[in-house]
């Protein structure tokens, strides 16, 4: 027994471990990789205000995917969250300029900055719950559903103030309704709200997904829908609820770009879906449903920030970046599938070395 | 009747022309578990070879591997004494190997012509000859005494016409070697017949038979040359008529296989369960549930017993809560659960362990503990946090308590052996602490050693006051195990039996009850027949 | 051994973008790192606010798919280089949030100056004053910011004026009566408005004149074909369709041609190579050319300027008059700027 263990362990132990080690963080190499070769190109890639720029932008796309990954992992896609990140900043945008018309009595409120961004993220899951309702009540595809929420959410963000933005959202002392901008443009310990945001809400997410039971149905859902359901687990509430988790996460996002920009676009958001699903891809989580990590998805934003930012900062044209981004996408997945398979080869002939060579002792 | 094992050693590498294929010391592993080890088996021409063992001595991963479906570790496949190389299925196609699954492979969204004829179309100049592919599927459906549309989807069938399917499938292929790896384990006993008529044909036209079954009295039946395997190794090789039913257990389980059917005598106490005029509607008319109404008393096995669709699975559907559209009244211990969906009557200790695992049981993409612990997620919890110190221990407890055999708990599903995989169906099940537990075909696909411990499993069970309802396809089974046999027949009770009133004839007649008044249906005298044959 | 590999692997799919990446931000930068500022030779004023030329000015436009917008980038660039400054170009695909990212990225990167074609009146003003407070002054060529005071010039074309010479040539060619359509931009777009406006100044006051639809086609001009094949079905009399732009109005002459009506007078809005061809094939009948060319030189120059002196010496709000390009003149035209040597087109 003793000397078995001897004989085989140390060896094929740690290699297995270095080989996981190494496989595991393919995405974080490469994303280590991409930020020293860009540090080498420019300069000032490095410096720390810049990375501060770097997770900011970033923060946008990791907040949408954070949602996503729900969303993903239960087997669904949710394209509308562009448009709900255009309507909850519209909604935010009206409530600061115009305020709430009450009845017909005319009657205007202005609700506090708080309740204003409480309202819009309410909104914002509401908009998710309506897709998750047409999903589970009227068994449409996730895909159709979500599309046409997509138009009808855009549609109701120019409605909002028929196609024009809602300049200065700076609010009015007297009405109480100042201080928008500080979401935007405010800092906690020197480091952008934005950032903080999406590091709490990646935390959250983590834990929801690894320790909750909320968690382990989403990925039962997405896994085999039929056994959840058999286990006890409700799946339509299941889908729901992560509907609404996307929708929250889009109006966070729309809040964040109105007071960045101090005005809310109603085109504000346009094909951030496909960036969020980027992301969420990257990060090696099946779009069939079931596998996948948080922690994949941001390390799959950040892929995407540094990729965006490294090449914008270097000048590269518009028409290349396309290019490239939509390369790397495409070929870390093929890698990513190459090393699944590499893997368990590997695996499997060490496995067959340790199981086969000592039997005959045994 | 020689029980004395011959543990033939692999020799004479000089090709037999009486030995069609061969593989060679194969090994073949997987994450976790080695499921073949240097084995050598030998395929006689135009014979039944049957190969056996229990769940997870590597039975289906050998078929896999000579049909092309997975590729050995190492080792070789030689076909008529040459080495081939078989890196797909299609490969195997070729070279005439044909294989009936063990879990179904066919495409719920098409037809049963559409499937038989799958990837091997009736299609000259590229467009597909209908009519030729439906009146061949037809036929080939008659020569299997079956009466299915061919237009049907095959998602609309019962498990044991799509096992027919199955069967026909590679019958439409002209093979010269076909592996049936369980064909008969969703079939009836008339069904089963059919099949050993078409098996000793196609034996009869040279066509070599690879044939895995657990039900041991079948495979002396029909075989003719016998290969145990166990834990991955060869352990035995002999011809049919030289052993019985208690050397291939010794064998297989190298222990006594006297002590299967355990069952230890308890009180039976007050009702638990009780299920009035329990009714579920066809789609397109007549009732798949017709008013069923029965009790289940506190430690009582309840056996349902029935043809492929009698109704059985929908009754345990009904009373899971699977099936909202059922009418009828359920209660539990006095608390009505008509209303109640699945997850409020697994809180209320009603737990249904389903027929088809793959579909139903396990979610693919999660670990074995994961699977284990998604019915009762509830109970490890503190506040919002799971605990996952108290979900190891529990998993532990029950990987333990059912001889689970994994290499650790965080392995893939996928990569357990079927019967593994249900017995953490069944784990799942219990880790819900459930009151009443309904095991729908729990012993489906599983070997003797895995039999045995459910069956331990359901007699603790009811000696802790449990109900627990039972259904199986196997008259023994139910027998030794029930307390009270229920018949179901066109979806409607036919007979209740008590424990000494039960026999064999008396449940074979009453299940097929309901298709006698049915006028044409096939004569009650080939399903007695058939277990006459089957015994 | 294959992990390594494979790991190293994903790593080399980067390189060759990087070592793209690196290519194409040099190839831009070099020119101006070659030639001698010459803006050193001339004297410097302003000591206590100015500076020396050179530096990184980044040029941040909308998409690029529209030539206007390649070409608005391409002269302001050049211009920067030739002035001793190195240009990080950039797109901001109309995103208010992308342009407050590329705003970023250039403050970090220590530029001395923006010139910006924005995304939104109203949304990009944040990005602006962001730059301002960094000290980095703003330049904004052909749309406008709803706030003063906070781009250090705003220089645009008078789309009023080039609305109206266009209007009155139109009314001239349709013999000031008959059914017209109009085609409007993009709704959210302050410009379809402007140029909507100056239209109805003048055409409103020909009792003539009948506007038998009016109907967006969003700048696009595959939806300008579809609109107007579609107007066609219901006003088979129409005699003139005046649209917001260019790529509008070549949609909807293609349409009419494809219709068989090539009488129908068109008229676009931009002044665009395409407009040109056209025009010199006798489709469309007249454009308003946008003084691209000037208004990116001006915002090339007046940064310079800035950076040197710490003053443009001309007030914050610049329009440019637009120029009616018809048959008689069009062909004199290239790239939204006089072709040089250019004769009378005949």
């Amino acid at each position: 027994m003793t000397a078995r263990a001897q004989a085989i362990r140390p060896r094929g132990l740690t290699r297995t471990e270095v080989a996981q080690v190494l496989l595991r963080g393919t995405a974080l190499i490469a994303l280590a990789v991409m930020v020293v070769v860009f540090g080498a190109l420019s300069p000032t890639f490095l410096q720390l205000t810049n990375l501060e720029i770097l997770a900011k932008q970033t923060a946008i796309n990791a907040i949408l995917a954070i949602g996503m990954t729900f969303v993903i992992l239960t087997g669904g896609i949710d394209l509308s969250v562009g448009s709900i990140v255009g309507l909850t900043a519209m909604i935010a945008g009206l409530l600061i300029n115009e305020g709430l018309q009450i009845g017909a009595l005319g009657v205007i409120v202005y609700p506090h900055t708080w309740m204003v961004m409480v309202i819009a993220l309410v909104a914002g899951a509401l908009v998710g719950a309506i897709n998750g309702l047409i999903i589970t009540r009227f068994s449409v595809a996730p895909f159709i559903a979500t599309l046409g929420m997509l138009y009808v959410a855009r549609g109701a963000a120019g409605l909002l103030n028929n196609g024009n933005t809602f300049p200065n959202l700076v609010g009015r002392p007297e009405l109480g309704n100042t201080g928008f901008a500080e979401l935007g443009a405010g800092e906690l310990l020197g480091v952008s709200w934005a950032i903080w945001i999406m590091g709490a809400l990646a935390l959250v997410a983590w834990f929801v997904t690894s320790l909750t039971p909320f968690g382990r149905a989403v990925y039962a859902v997405g896994g085999n829908q039929r056994s959840a359901e058999l286990s006890g687990i409700r799946v339509d509430r299941t889908k729901l609820v992560v509907y609404m988790i996307s929708g929250l996460c889009a109006a966070t996002v729309g809040l964040i770009i109105a007071s960045q920009l101090v005005a809310a676009h109603p085109a504000t958001g346009e094909f951030f879906e496909l960036n969020a699903i980027a992301a969420v891809v990257l990060g090696g989580t099946s779009l069939s449903g079931g596998r996948g990590t948080i922690v994949g998805t941001m390390i799959g934003a950040f892929v995407i920030g540094v990729l965006t930012v490294g090449l914008n900062q270097l000048g590269v044209s518009s028409f290349w970046q396309l290019i490239v981004k939509g390369s790397v996408i495409v070929l870390a997945l093929v890698l990513d599938q190459l090393q699944v398979r590499v893997q368990r080869r590997i695996a499997l002939q060490q496995q067959a070395h340790a199981d086969v060579a000592p039997a005959p002792a045994g | 009747m020689n029980p004395e094992p011959q543990v033939t050693t692999p020799t004479a590498p000089g090709p037999d022309p009486d030995v069609v294929m061969r593989a060679e010391g194969v090994t073949k592993v997987f994450p976790g578990t080695t499921a073949l080890d240097d084995v050598t088996l030998d395929v006689h021409r135009a014979m039944v070879n049957v190969l056996i063992g229990e769940n997870g001595a590597g039975k289906s991963t050998l078929m896999k591997i000579l049909a092309g479906v997975e590729q050995p570790t190492s080792g070789r496949v030689l076909l008529d004494g040459e080495e081939v190389r078989l890196a797909s299925r299609l490969d195997a196609a070729r070279l005439g190997i044909g294989i009936i699954y063990q879990e179904l492979n066919l495409c719920p969204n098409l037809s049963v012509v559409d499937n038989i004829f799958l990837a091997r179309e009736v299609a000259p100049r590229g467009v597909i000859d209908r009519r030729r592919q439906r009146a061949h599927a037809r036929s080939l459906i008659e020569r299997l005494e079956q009466r299915i549309d061919p237009d049907t989807q095959v998602g609309m069938l019962r498990v044991g016409q799509q096992q027919i399917v199955e069967i026909a499938r590679a019958l439409a292929e002209d093979v010269r070697v076909l592996i049936m790896d369980e064909p008969t384990s969703a079939l009836s006993a008339a069904e089963t017949e059919v099949l050993f008529r078409i098996i000793r044909d196609l034996k009869a036209h040279g066509v070599t038979i690879i044939y895995i079954s657990h039900k041991l009295d079948e495979l002396l039946g029909i075989g003719d040359r016998i290969t145990v395997l166990r834990d991955g190794r060869m352990v035995a090789h002999a011809d049919a008529g030289d052993v019985d039913v208690s050397w291939i257990i010794g064998q297989m389980v190298g222990r006594d296989p006297s002590a299967l059917f355990t069952r230890t005598d308890h009180p039976i106490g007050e009702i638990r369960l009780r299920v009035r005029d329990v009714t579920l509607p066809r789609v397109g008319g007549g009732f798949l549930l017709d008013h069923v109404s029965f009790d289940l008393h506190a430690g009582e096995i309840l056996g349902i017993y029935g043809l492929m669709g009698a109704g059985r699975t929908e009754l345990l559907e009904c009373l899971a809560g699977v099936r909202p559209e059922s009418t009828g009244e359920v209660r539990l211990d006095g608390l009505r659960l008509d209303e109640a969906d699945v997850a409020d009557r697994i809180e209320a200790g009603i737990v249904l362990v389903p027929e088809d695992r793959q579909s139903d049981g396990l979610v693919p993409t999660l670990s074995v503990a994961h699977n284990m612990l998604l019915a009762s997620l509830k109970r490890y919890l503190r506040r919002f946090w799971l605990v996952p110190e108290w979900e190891r221990q529990a998993v532990e407890r029950y990987i333990g308590d059912l001889s689970i055999r994994v290499s650790s708990a965080d392995q893939p599903i996928s990569s357990l052996s079927g019967g593994n995989q249900q017995k953490v169906v069944v784990a799942k099940g219990l880790m819900t602490a459930p009151r009443i537990l309904l095991l729908d075909e729990p012993t489906r696909g599983i070997d003797v050693g895995a039999k045995s411990e459910i069956f331990q499993i359901m007699s603790r069970l009811a000696e802790g006051g449990y109900g627990i309802v039972f259904v199986s396809s196997e008259l023994k089974e139910v027998m030794a195990m029930s307390d009270r046999v229920l018949v179901l027949s066109k979806g409607a009770i036919a007979a209740q039996f008590e424990r000494d009133q039960v026999t064999e004839e008396h449940l074979v007649a009453a299940s097929a009850a309901g298709y006698l008044r049915a006028a044409a249906a096939p004569a009650p005298g080939s399903a007695l027949a058939a277990v006459g044959v089957a015994r | 051994m294959i992990d390594r590999r494979t790991a190293g692997l994903k790593g080399l799919i980067l390189i060759p973008a990087l070592a793209l990446a690196a290519c194409q931000g040099t190839s831009q930068a070099s020119p101006s790192a070659a030639t001698q500022p010459p803006a050193t030779s001339e004297p410097t004023a302003a000591p206590s606010s100015g500076g020396e030329a050179g530096g990184l000015v980044c040029v941040i436009v909308p998409p690029v798919e529209n030539p206007f917008f390649g070409a608005m980038q391409q002269i302001a660039a050049d211009k920067a280089e030739e002035l001793g400054y190195t240009t990080l170009r950039l797109v901001h695909d109309d995103d208010a949030n992308k342009q407050l990212e590329l705003f970023e990225n250039c403050i970090s990167q220590q530029a001395k100056a923006i010139i910006l074609d924005n995304a939104g009146a109203d949304a990009s003003v944040a990005a602006v004053q962001k730059a301002k407070e960094a000290g980095i002054p703003s330049f904004l060529v052909d749309r406008e910011i709803t706030q003063e005071g906070v781009a250090a010039a705003q220089i645009v074309s008078n789309n009023f004026q080039g609305a109206t010479i266009l209007a009155e040539r139109f009314v001239e060619l349709m013999g000031e009566e008959g059914e017209y359509i109009e085609l409007t931009g993009k709704d959210t777009d302050t410009n379809a408005h402007v140029r909507s406006d100056g239209y109805h100044d003048v055409i409103d006051k020909i009792p003539g004149m009948t506007m038998v639809a009016q109907q967006t086609a969003n700048w696009s001009q595959p939806e300008g074909f579809s609109v107007m094949e579609s107007l066609l079905q219901a006003h088979p009399n129409v005699k003139g369709v005046i649209a917001g732009n260019d790529t509008m109005a070549l949609g909807a002459q293609a349409a009419l041609i494809a219709a068989g009506k090539t009488d129908v007078i068109v008229v676009g809005f931009d002044g665009s190579d395409d407009a040109i061809q056209s025009i010199g094939k006798g489709e469309l009948k007249a454009t308003s050319l946008q003084p691209v060319a000037e208004m990116a030189i001006q915002a090339a120059i007046q940064a310079d300027l800035f950076i040197r002196t710490g003053s443009t010496g001309k007030p914050e709000k610049q329009s440019i008059d637009m120029v009616l390009l018809t048959p008689d003149n069009a062909c004199q035209y290239e790239q939204f700027a006089p072709k040089e040597g250019a004769g009378s087109c005949s």
